[in-house]
C-alpha cells in the first residue's frame, strides 16, 4: 500500500487537513515553505500521533538535525543536499535521501544511496526542494530500483497521483506544490489528493479481479482457473521484483535491440503538408514487429513459474515467430496454432517458426484464422495446463493477460514519450496505432492515457468496407460479448454467434478487441476508426516510397489514417505513428495485390 | 432436480445424457429426448451450439457446427422445448456457453428456461467467481446453476464451490476437453472421493465417459455419469441403440 506524504506544511489548518495522510513534512531549509524548529513543534501537536513527521534539510549539520529530531519531534529525516554517506549513517531515525532525476546517470547515483528510502524529484530550479515538473517514470522503472524504498515526488497532483502509484507502486508519494493554490497550501486540495492517492488502492483491487470498467474478467473453463489464478499471482509478484524487470529490460536491449528510434519522417511531413510526423520504429525490433516485447516478458515469467512448455496462437505469424524465437533462446518447448487460411497467406513466417524449432499446428476449423487458432490454443492449454504456459499474443484473454500484455508492450509508449520530449520538448498532439486485438496500440497509448491533451487514435481493419460483411471493424460495428475468456467487444450475430472477421491483414483479422480498448472507447479517451484494405495498400506504397520503410499491412492501416489526419493539422502540431512491424512477411500479398505497380 | 437427491438416497446411479440441440435438425430433438427418456436416463443436457466452444472436443464441436448451419439458436431451442405436448419426466438442463446467454439477455434466459420446463443450466465458461452475473436471475426462476469441479480445482476453491452447489456437481474426469477416451487416470477415483465427501448434492462424473469399463472403474465413488460425445456421435450415425447397454450398466438396480 503506497503511503501519502503532504510536505511543506506551515499552518495548523493544513496539518489538520492532512490527518488522513501517512506522513507530513516540515521544511527547515531556506524555502518559501521554511519553518523554524519551534514552529514545527507547535504544528506537530495538531497531527495524529501515528503519522510520520519528516524534517526536510539541505546540507544541515548533524547537530542541527538531531536537535530537530528531539524537539519537534521528528520520526524521519529527509535530506535534499549533498550530504555525505557518513551523515546519512549517523542519523538515528530512518533517512530519506532525495535525488533529482533527469537522466540515466542520475538514476545510477541514486542506486548507490545508503539511506533507508530514496525520494525522486524533478530537477530543482528555484530551491533545492524541486521544481514541480513531472519527471520521466520510465527511467526509474528500467533501473530496477526496489519500489519499496522509493518515494515519488515532483509534479504530483490529485489528477495524476493514481497513475504514478499504479505505474511505480512506490513506498510513498510526496506532494507539496500540487496541493497549493497561489503558492499556499489548500486544505481542499490536500484532502482531495489523499483521497485520490488512497482511492487508487481500490482501483488496484478492481484491476486485480481484472476488469476495465465492465470489460475483462476471467471467463474460462474451470480446468483453467487454477492456471489463470497462478498466473495472476505469479505476474503480480514478478512485476514488483526489480530483478525481473531488470532481466526483461536486459533482453529488450541486448537481444531485441531496443530502444527503437522515434524517427522524424521528413518527406512524409512535407508530402502531407500538415503535422510534423514522427515514426515509432517497432519494425526495427528483432523478428520485425512489436510482438517480441510481449513474448519475451511472458517467456521470462513462464520460466520463473517453472513452466518450460509454451503454446501460442498466431494470426499474421509475427507473434508465432516472436514466440518461437524466445523459445529457441531459452530452450523452451513450443507449439504454435495457426489458421490454415493464415498459413497460406504467411508461408514465410510458417517456415521461420519451423526453422526456429517450433511445431506449427494448422487449424482448419471455423474461418481457419486467428479466432480459431485462439480456440485451439485454449483447448491445448486446457489439456496441458499443468506444465504449459499459454503465451497469448495480444491484449486479449482472461485476466491477467490483457494487463500483462499491455505492461510488456508499454515499453513502446514509454520510449516514445521520452523521445518526443527529447526531440520536441513537449508531448505529441496525436498518436496513432493499428488495432486487431490491440497490443501495440495499448502499449503505445497506455503511457499517454493521463495526458489528456494527447489525442489517441486506434485504427481497425474495415476490410472491404464496414458496410459490407467482409470487415474486422469491431469497434465500429461490434457489440458486447464474451469470447476467449473476457467480456469485450465482438463481431457477432443476433444469437450471440461470433462472426468471421475479414481483413487483408492477417494480424487484424480478429472479431474482437481487447477489454481495455473497449473501456477506453466507452469513456471516449481513445477514438477508434476503420480503414479499408485498399486504403492500407495505398499507404504501403506511399510510405515505402517516401520514407524507405516497407511497413507491415497492419501498420499501414495506422499510416492510412495518419494521412487523413495530418493533412488537417497545422505544421507546428506533432503526430506519432506506431509502425508496429515491417512488411517483409507481407511481400507475397504486396506482389499479388500491387501487381503492375510502376 | 429433487429426484436426483432421492435417486442418490436410494443408492441408484444417475445417467445424464447430452444432446447437441439441432444436430440433424431441431425437429429431431423431441424424438431424441423421448428415446433417452424411454431408455431410462436420469436427466438430459440440451446443448446449445456455439461458434467457439473452447471446452469441447472435436465431436461436440462438429455437431454444434452442423446445428449452426441449420440456423439453430438458443431462442429456437427454448421455443422447441416449450412446444412439446408429451410429458418430459426427466429433468432437462441447458448447457450453453456464456455469450449466447449474454446476447439473449440473462434475465430473459432464466425466464424462458422456466417457461420451457428446464430445471438447470450449465455454463462451462462462467467460473465460480463470476457466477453472480447469472445466478441472481436463475435463482429467481428456480433454475439450478450447475457448477463444475475439475482435477485442477484447488481444495479451498472446491469447498467454496461445493458449499453453494445447486442440482448436482459436474465433476470433470480429465484435464482437458470433452470427448471419448480409452483410459481414465487412476487419480480420478481419489478426486471423485474427495468431491463426493464434501458435496451436499449428487456428484456426477463427466468428460470422456464412453465405455462400461469407465463406469465400472468409478461407480463406487460417484453418484452418476454424464455422457456427451458418445451420445452425440451415436445420434449422428444413427446408432443410438448401441448405447443402451451403457445406459443400463449405469442405471440397472442389479448392478448396485
Amino acid at each position: 500500500m503506497t503511503k501519502v506524504k503532504i510536505c511543506g506544511l506551515m499552518e495548523e489548518a493544513h496539518v489538520k487537513a492532512a490527518e488522513q495522510a501517512d506522513a507530513i513534512g516540515f521544511v527547515f531549509a531556506p524555502s518559501r515553505r521554511q519553518v523554524s524548529i519551534e514552529r514545527a513543534s507547535e504544528l506537530a501537536k495538531y497531527a495524529p500521533v501515528d503519522i510520520e513527521k519528516i524534517g526536510v534539510f539541505v546540507n544541515a549539520s548533524l547537530e542541527e538535525i538531531e536537535k530537530a529530531i528531539e524537539l519537534v519531534p521528528l520520526t524521519m529525516v529527509q535530506l535534499h543536499g549533498d550530504e555525505p554517506d557518513s551523515l546519512v549513517e549517523a542519523i538515528q531515525v530512518p533517512v530519506v535521501q532525495a535525488f533529482s532525476i533527469r537522466s540515466k546517470r542520475d538514476v545510477e547515483v541514486l542506486q548507490k544511496s545508503l539511506a533507508d528510502y530514496v525520494l525522486v524529484d524533478a530537477p530543482g530550479t528555484d530551491y533545492r526542494g524541486g521544481s514541480g515538473h513531472v519527471f520521466d517514470w520510465a527511467l526509474l522503472e528500467e533501473s530496477g530500483i526496489d519500489p519499496s524504498r522509493l518515494i515519488v515526488a515532483g509534479g504530483l497532483t490529485a489528477e495524476n497521483v493514481q497513475a504514478a502509484i499504479k505505474q511505480i507502486q512506490p513506498f510513498m508519494v510526496d506532494v507539496s506544490s500540487g496541493v497549493e493554490t497561489d503558492g499556499k497550501k489548500d486544505s481542499a486540495k490536500i484532502q482531495k489528493f489523499i483521497q485520490q492517492a488512497k482511492g487508487d488502492l481500490m482501483g488496484q483491487t478492481i484491476e486485480k479481479v481484472g476488469f476495465f470498467g465492465k470489460y475483462g474478467g476471467q471467463f474460462v473453463p474451470e480446468t483453467l482457473m487454477k492456471a489463470v489464478k497462478e498466473l495472476e499471482d505469479g505476474y503480480d509478484e514478478a512485476k514488483q521484483d526489480p530483478e525481473f524487470i531488470k532481466e526483461y529490460h536486459h533482453y529488450l536491449k541486448e537481444y531485441v535491440g531496443r530502444e527503437q528510434p522515434l524517427t522524424f519522417a521528413k518527406r512524409l511531413t512535407e508530402a502531407w503538408g500538415g503535422a510534423k510526423i514522427y515514426l515509432k520504429r517497432e519494425d526495427l525490433n528483432h523478428t520485425g514487429a512489436h510482438k517480441i516485447n510481449n513474448a519475451l516478458g511472458q517467456a521470462l515469467l513462464a520460466m520463473r513459474m517453472g513452466k518450460r512448455k509454451i503454446v501460442a496462437e498466431t494470426g499474421a505469424g509475427q507473434h508465432g515467430v516472436a514466440t518461437a524465437t524466445v523459445c529457441a533462446l531459452f530452450d523452451l518447448e513450443c507449439v504454435i496454432f495457426m489458421g490454415e487460411e493464415d498459413i497460406k497467406r504467411q508461408q514465410l513466417n510458417v517456415f521461420r517458426m519451423k526453422l526456429l524449432g517450433a511445431r506449427v499446428e494448422s487449424v482448419t476449423k471455423g474461418s481457419s484464422t486467428l479466432k480459431d487458432a485462439v480456440n485451439e490454443a485454449l483447448r491445448y492449454w486446457v489439456t496441458n495446463v499443468e506444465d504449459t504456459h499459454y503465451l497469448i499474443g495480444s491484449a486479449l484473454g482472461p485476466h491477467p493477460f490483457p494487463t500483462m500484455v499491455r505492461d510488456f508492450q508499454s515499453v513502446i509508449g514509454k520510449e516514445t514519450k521520452r523521445q518526443i520530449l527529447e526531440h520536441e520538448g513537449r508531448l505529441p498532439d496525436v498518436v496513432l496505432a493499428c488495432i486487431g486485438g490491440g497490443s501495440n496500440a495499448i502499449g503505445m497509448f497506455h503511457p499517454f492515457l493521463q495526458d489528456e491533451a494527447v489525442k489517441l487514435i486506434g485504427v481497425e481493419a474495415a476490410g472491404q468496407g464496414t458496410d459490407t460483411e467482409k470487415h474486422a471493424a469491431t469497434m465500429t460495428k461490434g457489440t458486447e460479448g464474451v469470447l476467449h475468456g473476457a467480456f469485450m467487444k465482438l463481431l457477432q450475430d443476433d444469437a450471440g454467434q461470433v462472426q468471421e472477421a475479414h481483413s487483408i491483414s492477417a494480424g487484424l483479422d480478429y472479431p474482437g478487441v481487447g477489454p481495455e480498448h473497449a473501456y477506453l472507447a466507452d469513456i471516449e479517451r481513445v477514438e477508434y476508426v476503420p480503414v479499408t484494405d485498399d486504403e492500407a495498400l495505398n499507404a504501403v506504397v506511399t510510405f515505402s516510397r517516401l520514407e524507405g520503410i516497407i511497413p507491415a499491412l497492419e501498420s499501414a492501416h495506422a499510416i492510412a489514417e495518419a494521412e487523413k489526419r495530418a493533412k488537417e493539422m497545422k505544421p507546428d502540431e506533432l503526430m506519432v505513428i506506431c509502425v508496429s512491424g515491417r512488411g517483409d512477411k507481407d511481400m507475397a500479398t504486396y506482389a499479388e495485390r500491387l501487381e503492375g505497380l510502376t | 432436480m429433487k429426484g436426483l437427491a432421492e435417486l442418490k438416497e436410494a443408492g441408484r446411479k444417475a445417467f445424464v445424457a447430452y444432446i447437441m440441440a439441432g444436430d440433424g435438425g431441431l425437429d429431431r430433438l423431441s424424438e431424441q429426448v423421448k428415446f433417452l427418456q424411454d431408455a431410462g436416463v436420469t436427466a438430459i443436457e440440451i446443448g446449445i451450439p456455439f461458434s467457439d466452444p473452447v471446452a469441447d472436443g472435436a465431436i461436440i464441436e462438429a455437431a454444434g457446427n452442423r446445428a449452426l448451419k441449420k440456423g439453430v439458436t438458443l431462442q429456437k431451442v427454448l421455443d422447441e422445448l416449450a412446444s412439446w405436448t408429451f410429458e418430459v419426466k426427466v429433468p432437462l438442463v441447458v448447457m450453453t456457453y456464456l455469450n449466447p446467454v449474454v446476447k439473449f439477455g440473462i434475465e430473459r434466459f432464466a425466464k424462458e428456461c422456466k417457461r420451457a420446463g428446464v430445471s438447470g443450466t450449465i455454463i462451462p465458461d462462467l467460473p465460480y467467481e463470476h457466477r453472480q452475473l447469472v445466478q441472481g436471475s436463475t435463482q429467481k426462476e428456480g433454475i439450478a446453476l450447475i457448477q463444475l469441479v475439475t482435477l485442477t480445482t484447488t481444495e479451498e476453491r472446491m469447498e467454496a464451490i461445493l458449499q453453494e452447489a445447486e442440482g448436482f456437481v459436474y465433476a470433470v474426469t480429465v484435464t482437458g476437453i470433452t470427448g471419448a477416451r480409452d483410459h481414465l487416470a487412476e487419480e480420478v477415483r481419489d478426486f471423485m472421493k474427495r468431491v463426493r465427501s464434501k458435496s451436499p448434492v449428487p456428484v456426477y462424473a463427466g468428460f470422456g465417459i464412453s465405455r462400461v469399463q469407465h463406469v465400472d472403474m468409478l461407480r463406487e465413488d460417484v453418484d452418476g455419469f454424464i455422457v456427451g460425445s458418445a451420445i452425440v456421435k451415436a445420434f449422428h450415425e444413427n446408432k443410438i441403440e448401441e448405447l443402451v447397454p451403457l445406459i443400463d450398466a449405469v442405471t440397472a438396480p442389479s448392478s448396485v
